[in-house]
Formats: structure tokens, C-alpha cells, sequence
């Protein structure tokens, strides 16, 4: 075997687990009558899908006027929105490519149902610019490039919005094609333990006739490592591209060149805290402790505490190029983010992205499974308030005086924004459902340390 | 050598079924050292050089991805080409509608270039597996996806002799048993063929 793995290294799965009960105990949760606790949650989530259907369909029934937004803060929680989750969303592609490339192996337990957050992640991200847009019915020749009916006027390829639309729509589309193709061989796990004639029709026909022949795993491999490789700069171009969507306007805050390492620096930081989140539960729920093991837990915190000492650093450039820059418009923006009136919304971002991750200097805090809990919500609500600091602060009092106007989320913006915790939730609880949260397949292959 | 996912129809065949994939890689060597041919092995997950170790070369599925992407980057210079210079050139803030604009074309073409590599080479690695959506599986161990590592032996290629030596070195390498599986519409040689 040519691959050594240290004898001092502690094993990645914990349990002393065969390939036989790595099966039966990824396998337990789709094959047994859903708990009561899954009935609960996807309930509540069910519920606020709901919520986001029945608020979707006022906002298109009335118009976008029953949000908040006006002339001046023409982006408020939409846009917001709309970035915080296609951050979220980064943290799958992360850990499945960019792990993968630098053969990190603790990646194999996690990479599945962080890249199932991903797809679910963007499809909630990409509900607000749609219906942001208004005539949603229309807004398929505003953004597609398809010829109008009045004679061949295309869409603008000058402009990062519409970057974003191709940026956004491969993300998702590929994510899918690599989520899909790494779970055939686990679905053919499931396929042949299945014992009713639904489970039997249903995972034969995705396992797509799945034998686990040599020749097919060769390929497979390689494939893997193809759609690594191009899924890496495919992470890095997405939130580049939605950073440009504000870096390259002239908005004082937004018009810097510092965009976008430090956008895709938060969303990493962002994804990783609805990783820990949502893991956090699962191994408790689902009882796979001995596959998501301390150690992973605290291969993510330390993830969490470099990308939040980035953003960090990033928050602080920024301020020191503000004043440095000499431009009394970017100098007032910055002022007026830390001590206008929307400072708390600044303190908190500051406070939750970088004094927070600090704490994961201590051992103690990365290994104990209900602190991480704590701070991988305190995570993603610094995440979403430093969307909201950069967007709606840097609106609400802009060159024009006259133009200043405070800026809240209506009802209906609110209960959209819940709604859609209740897409990602409902689709993770169905995901928990049916298909192996954990990849089988891989995690046999790294349950014995070789020598 | 151009081989397909090789289909277990019509066949006859022989195979050992093992619970490591240590002992299958040591059988697969020694078979392979005395001339014999591995027909394929089954396994639950990957065992990394169990390929090379069967003499199956390397997959030119890379070069085709590379393909894909050319075509991508090429579609995605041509559509901006065409919508943004030849057929309606815009006037937007007074930004060229020319070459000139090349810079801001890059996204779009980087992302029309990953998108057809990634389908591109999808499409591809389930054309050349044989695999898709309602295909029926050639299992021959329902285990095989679960904890059993398969190796199988094409019986018709196999005579008498080479068969009891088969048969010494998968025990030798503690196979847990040994089966005959004659495919549909197969001819059984009644395990011997000269």
C-alpha cells in the first residue's frame, strides 16, 4: 500500500467500526420510521416554508412595495439575504474540492451533507433577486441571454450582475452534478439492502446500475478529482463575483479592491458556522458521534478561527484605507457605519466575526460540543449583520443629503427571510430522510490506519 | 486498452469473495504473476492501485475533460461576441462594445467553461460505465456494495489446471468462499473448459 498514515495519528472514525456496521449505521435513519424529533423539526420547518410561500406570493400579488425598500436603499434584506446565503453555501464546495485537493482525509465524513447544504443554501439565495426584480414573469429575458420580443436586444455582459446570474447558476449546477455523481455509490448501498418494492424501484433507478466494478471506481476517482479541480476556482469566482457586484459601483464602502478575498474569506467563515450547526445536531440526532468526531468538530473550529481573523483583519484594512485614502465620502461612510445610527449593527458584526472565533484559542472551546453550538449561531448572525453593515449603511446616507433615510426590514421581508430557513431546513430534513448523509463509500476506505 | 464497463451477461464465471482489501490485492497480484487475467473485481469502495494492479490503464476521461472546457471557454467568447459586438452592440455608460470589452467578458467565459467541463465530463464518465437511470445492475454478491470485496475470474478462459491453481492462491490469501455464476443465455462448460 502506498499510503502511510502516521501511528500516532488518532483514527478519523472512532467506534472500532467494521465496513459492515459503517453500512448499517449510515443506512439506520432511511430505513427505520422517521423519529419523533424528525417529525418535529421538519414540521417547523415545513411550517415557515409556508410562511415563505405565502409571503413570495403577496410580494408578486402586490408588488415590491410592500417591502421597505425605497430610492435610496434600493438593496436592503434581499440583497442581504441573497449574500448571506450563497456564503453559506461556500463551505460545502470547500470542504468537498478544496479539502479534497489537499488530501485532507477528516473531509469524508462531513463532505456530503456539507455539500447538500450548499445546493439548498444557494437555492435560497437565488429566491431574492428574482423577486427582487418584480415581474418575476419577465425576468427570464432580463437575465438569461434571450433575445427580446421587440428584435435582439441581449443582456449587458458589461455588467457583474449579470456575471453573477452565470456565476450563480453554474455554482448550483455543478454542485449538483458533484453531490449527485458522489452519492451513486452509496445509493447502490441502499439500493441493495432495500427491502420494499418502493425503495427497490426508486434506489435502482438513481444508482443508475451501479456495480462498484474496478474499472468504474478507476474512472470515478479521477472524475472526482477533475470536478475538485475546476470546483475550486469555480467557489473562489462565485463570491469574487458577487463582491464585484458592489466593488465595482462608485457607492462610497462598497468601491473597494478589497472585495473580494475578504467576501470569500467571510463566506467560508459563514459556511463553516451552518456546517457546525447543522452537524452539531445530526451527529446527536442521527448518533453518529463516532463518524463526526470531536476531532472534526475541532478541524472546523480552527477553519472558523482563521477565516474570522481574515474577515477580522479585512474589517480593519478597510477602515484604515478609508481614512488613508484621503476621500472625505469614504471617510464619512466609515464613520458613520461605527458611530451613525446603525452602529449596533456594526459592533455586532465586529464582536460576533472577530472578537468571538477568538475564544477557539482554547482547546477547551473547540471541543465541547454545546459551546460550538453557541458560537456556530453566534457565526451565521455576524455573517448576516455584516451583509446588512455593508449594504444598507453604505445606502442610508449616501452624496446627497436630502436623499438620508433609515432603512427596517417590513413584515413581509422578515417573514420571506424566515421562509427561507424553512426551504433549507425542510430540504435538509428530506435529505436526512432518503439519502446517506454521511458518504459510506469513502469512510470505508479510511477506517483502517494502514501501515 | 479500450474497454468498456465489461458487462457479467452471457458469461461464465468464477469469483472469491473477501472481507479486506489487503488479502484481495496480494490474491490480484498473485494471480496477475501467474499470467492469469482478472476478469473484474467488485468492491464497496475504492481501493486506490487495485487498477494498476489488474493492468487496467489509465483513463483518458481527463484529456476528454479537458476538451469540454475548450468547448465551453470557445462558446462562451462566441456568445458574448456575438450579443455584445456583432448583433446589437450596446451603448451603456459609454463602455466599449469592441474587443476592448474583453476584460469583463472573462467570468462568463471562465463560467461557461467550467459548466461544460462538468457536464461535459458527467455525461461522458455515465457513457463509458455503461451507467444510467434504470440500467439493471450485474450484481453477483448482494454484499458487494455493503463489506464484501469481489474478485471474478472469466471461467471460459480458464483451464483445468489454472482453475485448482486459482483456487490455491485465493485460499492461500483467506478467501472467504468461492462461487460459479453462469450468466444468462451462457453456456455452462460444466466448470471445465479445455
Amino acid at each position: 500500500m502506498s499510503v502511510v498514515d502516521a501511528a500516532i495519528r488518532p483514527p478519523l472514525i472512532t467506534g472500532g467500526k467494521t465496513y459492515a456496521d459503517v453500512t448499517a449505521d449510515i443506512c439506520r435513519p432511511l430505513e427505520n420510521k422517521p423519529s419523533r424529533l424528525w417529525w418535529i423539526g421538519f414540521s417547523i420547518s415545513f411550517f415557515c416554508l409556508m410562511i415563505l410561500a405565502a409571503s413570495l406570493f403577496w410580494t408578486v400579488w402586490t408588488g415590491i412595495g410592500v417591502w421597505n425598500i425605497n430610492k435610496s436603499v434600493m438593496w436592503g434584506w434581499d440583497i442581504t439575504n441573497f449574500v448571506f446565503w450563497v456564503g453559506i453555501g461556500h463551505a460545502g464546495t470547500l470542504i468537498s474540492a478544496i479539502l479534497l485537493l489537499f488530501r485532507q482525509k477528516w473531509r469524508m465524513s462531513i463532505n456530503r451533507s456539507a455539500e447538500a447544504m450548499t445546493i439548498f443554501a444557494v437555492m435560497c439565495a437565488a429566491i431574492f433577486p428574482m423577486f427582487h426584480m418584480g415581474r418575476i414573469w419577465v425576468g427570464a429575458y432580463w437575465v438569461f441571454p434571450l433575445p427580446n420580443a421587440f428584435g435582439s436586444l441581449w443582456v449587458n455582459f458589461n455588467s457583474p450582475l449579470l456575471w453573477d446570474v452565470f456565476a450563480i447558476s453554474t455554482y448550483f449546477s455543478v454542485s449538483l452534478v458533484f453531490w449527485y455523481l458522489g452519492m451513486i455509490p452509496d445509493i447502490a448501498t441502499i439500493r441493495d439492502r432495500a427491502t420494499t418494492k418502493a425503495r427497490k424501484f426508486w434506489y435502482n433507478f438513481f444508482s443508475m446500475g451501479w456495480t462498484g466494478s474496478v474499472r468504474t471506481w478507476a474512472r470515478y476517482e479521477v472524475v472526482s478529482l477533475i470536478l475538485a479541480g475546476i470546483s475550486t476556482p469555480l467557489v473562489l469566482s462565485v463570491h469574487t463575483i458577487v463582491s464585484m457586484d458592489f466593488a465595482t459601483s462608485i457607492v462610497p464602502g462598497w468601491h473597494t479592491t478589497i472585495f473580494p478575498p475578504y467576501f470569500v474569506a467571510g463566506a467560508i467563515f459563514s459556511g463553516f458556522g451552518m456546517v457546525l450547526t447543522l452537524l452539531l445536531v445530526a451527529r446527536k440526532v442521527l448518533n453518529y458521534e463516532n463518524y463526526i468526531t470531536i476531532g472534526h468538530l475541532e478541524a472546523m473550529a480552527k477553519v472558523i478561527m482563521l477565516t474570522g481573523t481574515m474577515v477580522g483583519l479585512a474589517y480593519i484594512t478597510e477602515f484604515f484605507i478609508a481614512w488613508y485614502s484621503g476621500y472625505e465620502y469614504e471617510q464619512f461612510a466609515f464613520q458613520n457605519r461605527a458611530f451613525g445610527p446603525y452602529w449596533w449593527a456594526y459592533w455586532t458584526m465586529m464582536g460576533c466575526n472577530l472578537l468571538a472565533p477568538q475564544v477557539f484559542w482554547f482547546k477547551w472551546a473547540r471541543t465541547t460540543p454545546w459551546f460550538l453550538f453557541m458560537l456556530s449561531i453566534v457565526v451565521n448572525v455576524g455573517m448576516w449583520f455584516e451583509r446588512f453593515v455593508i449594504i444598507v449603511t453604505s445606502l442610508h446616507r449616501d452624496y446627497l443629503t436630502s436623499s438620508w433615510v433609515m432603512y427596517e426590514g417590513s413584515f413581509i421581508e422578515v417573514s420571506i427571510f424566515i421562509g427561507t430557513f424553512g426551504l433549507f431546513f425542510t430540504c435538509f430534513f428530506l435529505f436526512c430522510r432518503f439519502l446517506p448523509v454521511i458518504n459510506m463509500a469513502e469512510v470505508k476506505g479510511i477506517l483502517k490506519n494502514r501501515e | 486498452m479500450f474497454c468498456f464497463s465489461t458487462s457479467i451477461n452471457k458469461r461464465n464465471l468464477i469469483y472469491g469473495v473477501f472481507d479486506s482489501e489487503v488479502n484481495l490485492m496480494s490474491a490480484v497480484e498473485e494471480v496477475r504473476e501467474k499470467g492469469m487475467e482478472v476478469f473484474d473485481c467488485y468492491t464497496p469502495f475504492p481501493v486506490h492501485h487495485l487498477d494498476t494492479a489488474m493492468g487496467i490503464s489509465r483513463t483518458r476521461l481527463s484529456i476528454a475533460a479537458f476538451l469540454c472546457g475548450l468547448t465551453g471557454f470557445c462558446l462562451g467568447l462566441l456568445l458574448q461576441f456575438y450579443m455584445m459586438v456583432f448583433d446589437w452592440p450596446m451603448n451603456i455608460g459609454g463602455k466599449p462594445s469592441d474587443y476592448h470589452m474583453l476584460p469583463s467578458m472573462v467570468p462568463v467565459v471562465f463560467e461557461c467553461t467550467i459548466l461544460c467541463t462538468a457536464f461535459g465530463l458527467a455525461f461522458l464518465f455515465f457513457f463509458r460505465n455503461k451507467l444510467g437511470h434504470g440500467v439493471r445492475p450485474d450484481i453477483l454478491d448482494l454484499r458487494q456494495t455493503d463489506d464484501h470485496l469481489l474478485i471474478a475470474f472469466d471461467a471460459d478462459t480458464l483451464d483445468l489446471n489454472a482453475k485448482n491453481e486459482l483456487v490455491v492462491i485465493l485460499n492461500k490469501n483467506k478467501v472467504l468462499s468461492t462461487h460459479e455464476y453462469v450468466g444468462q443465455y451462457a453456456v455452462n462448460h460444466g466448470g471445465v473448459h479445455a
